[in-house]
């Protein structure tokens, strides 16, 4: 009798062992691969920033586009594209989002990375210059010898700001670039801190509620229609998984497809995964959501980038490209 | 007496909130943008409906949790260590006084690179700092025990293990029980922290980073209240602990005395 529960025990212990060994078996491609169409993984990490740009993500999630491709795909809240590169070398992401400032530059320093999918492109009014109702600055030329808040130095902010100063007749030194996360730029305005800000959604809708005004839109002239953020992997991810990345591709794809098709989609998810209300949804300016990566498109980033001396040589987009097959 | 501090407390938070919700509402001006107590007391409330902050409130505890567990679990055994073995503590001493000023939110970035499960990652770095109060309490509470004690049992026969568990353990307990509360503390901290700077699927931190990207500065501090609602009600636990543990010592102390 007083073996018995010890005998439980080892058998308890045994079952363990053995549930263990199984999960394990589970998350690895062995046999036959998961989702029963062939997937090296059928269950995928994808890390995106809780606002508007990546909603192709939680449509493809919430209409079952990546269920239908037998793909199990986790969000998760990352802090920057920049902050993600770590992550998706480290394999704690499997792709994530990323935008194409960042992603041309680690590609320059010799990151070994892929852009798999696109995401978010600029439109008039989406990304703009703003100041204060009160403001003494009427045009971009009254920015001489002013500070400009941005969310991250030397990238596409500043990037952005450059072309407007250049076409205004002066350059990025005649201002002064100071780095503030986009919630706190009304008020440091407001403070006197610095002058002005370059503001996106839905913080353009909150300014403007405060009476801060467009000083100027940043995508305009060379940067009409400027990509922004697209999906990336790393060179060897994609490399292991292709069947993976074609079946997130196809889904990302069609959910671009409807976002583009359907302002009423947009508005009806964005309150789910961030916490933009039903009301600001509604209100705020949105860009555009490309189904597909285009090198000539995306040449326009490394080209300006080239021009403000954000690269040092010449990056050859298409090899940054990881396209979907046939097309 | 007590229910006299505790209203002379609540009466010291409600004037604060009070002076608070007067400056925002009328002292900061139009321009500046700042919810006032009210708004943020009553986002923390909307807080409980919520099933992301719920789902996130769990995973962060979980991480802290975790982390506070598995920094006991090494920091006592090596403090003891440590302790009883000074030429092993003069040998390892420099590296870890080299170690120990390094602010643990610095690891982070490092930790996000190496450690590529995001739950493991936020864990090992809540327990690389809570690692540290834990064991330099442990050491000074060995440091303390009565040489007279230890020599008295030795004389009598007993072995090194009996000297360390019948008169230094329960010598250095009340030390090592400070060092655990001061650790909990700083291991809510690196929770959250690793969650704003990494990101992830849940957490308080994470909710904070879905607040901040849609405005919604009323939620950041609504979560942030939280956080500091966890932190005072596991002090207090922990505080409540050590009593107990204390009271046993003394009757145990008297009991030997007697």
């Amino acid at each position: 009798m007083a073996r018995l529960p010890h005998g439980r025990v080892l058998a308890a212990g045994i079952a363990v062992v053995l549930a263990l060994a199984g999960c394990g078996a589970g998350g690895e491609p062995a046999g036959p691969p998961g989702g029963g169409k062939g997937l090296e993984k059928s269950t995928i990490k994808v890390g995106a920033l809780p606002i508007p740009d990546p909603v192709s993500l939680h449509l493809a999630l919430a209409k079952g586009y990546f269920a239908e491709e037998g793909l199990t795909v986790e969000p998760v809240t990352i802090t920057g594209g920049a902050a993600a590169l770590p992550q998706i070398e480290s394999g704690a992401l499997d792709i994530s989002q990323t935008n194409y400032v960042s992603t041309f530059m680690a590609v320059s320093r010799g990151k070994k990375i892929k852009l798999v999918a696109d995401m978010y492109q600029a439109a008039p009014g989406a990304f703009t210059i703003m100041v204060p109702k009160d403001s003494p600055i009427t045009t971009v030329a009254d920015l001489k010898g002013r500070t400009v808040l941005v969310n991250n130095l030397r990238n596409i902010a500043t990037l952005a700001v450059a072309t407007r100063l250049r076409a205004a007749g002066l350059s990025e030194t005649d201002v002064r670039f100071a780095e503030k996360p986009f919630p706190e730029m009304g008020n440091a305005i407001a403070a006197g801190q610095a002058d002005a800000g370059w503001i996106t959604e839905p913080f353009i809708t909150a300014n403007k509620g405060l009476g801060f005004r467009t000083l100027a839109d940043t995508m305009t002239g060379p940067t009409a229609e400027l990509p922004i953020a697209g999906w990336m992997a790393t060179d060897e991810w994609t490399r292991k998984h292709p069947r993976t990345l074609a079946a997130f591709q196809r889904a990302i794809a069609k959910a671009q497809r409807l976002a583009s098709s359907d302002r009423k989609e947009i508005e009806a998810i964005l309150p789910t995964y961030t916490k933009i209300d039903a009301r600001t949804a509604a209100a705020i300016t949105l860009g555009t959501y490309p189904s597909r990566l285009d090198a000539a498109r995306l040449k326009k980033v490394a080209d300006l980038m080239l021009e403000y001396k954000y690269l040092t040589s010449p990056i050859d987009v298409q090899s940054v490209i990881a396209a979907p097959p046939g097309g | 007496m007590i229910g006299a501090r505790a209203l002379r407390g609540a009466a010291g938070v409600a004037g604060f909130l009070a002076a608070g919700e007067l400056v925002i509402r009328f002292g900061l001006g139009a321009d500046l943008v700042f919810p006032p107590p009210s708004a943020v007391l009553a986002g923390a409330v909307s807080l409980l409906a919520d099933g992301g902050f719920l789902a996130g409130a769990a995973a962060t505890l979980t991480n802290w949790a975790l982390g506070l567990l598995t920094a006991i679990a090494v920091a006592v055994p090596a403090g003891v260590l440590l302790g009883a073995l000074p030429p092993v503590e003069r040998a390892v001493m420099p590296v870890l006084e080299f170690l120990r000023p390094i602010p643990s939110v610095a690891i982070i970035p490092l930790a996000i690179l190496l450690i590529p499960v995001d739950e493991l990652m936020k864990v090992s770095v809540i327990v690389y700092a809570a690692v540290w109060p834990i064991l330099i309490n442990t050491l000074y509470g060995m440091h303390d025990v009565d040489p007279l004690a230890k020599d008295s049992l030795r004389s009598f026969g007993f072995g090194a293990a009996a000297v360390l568990a019948r008169v230094s353990l329960p010598s250095a307990a009340p030390f090592i029980a400070t060092g655990v509360r001061i650790a909990a503390g700083v291991a809510l901290v690196l929770a959250v922290s690793a969650e704003l700077l990494a990101g992830g699927a849940a957490g308080i931190g994470v909710y904070v980073l879905q607040a901040s990207g849609g405005n919604r500065t009323d939620l950041i501090m609504a979560a942030t209240l939280w956080a500091g609602v966890f932190g005072v009600l596991a002090n207090l636990a922990l505080l409540a602990g050590e009593r107990r543990l204390f009271r046993w010592h003394r009757v145990r102390a008297g009991a030997l005395a007697s």
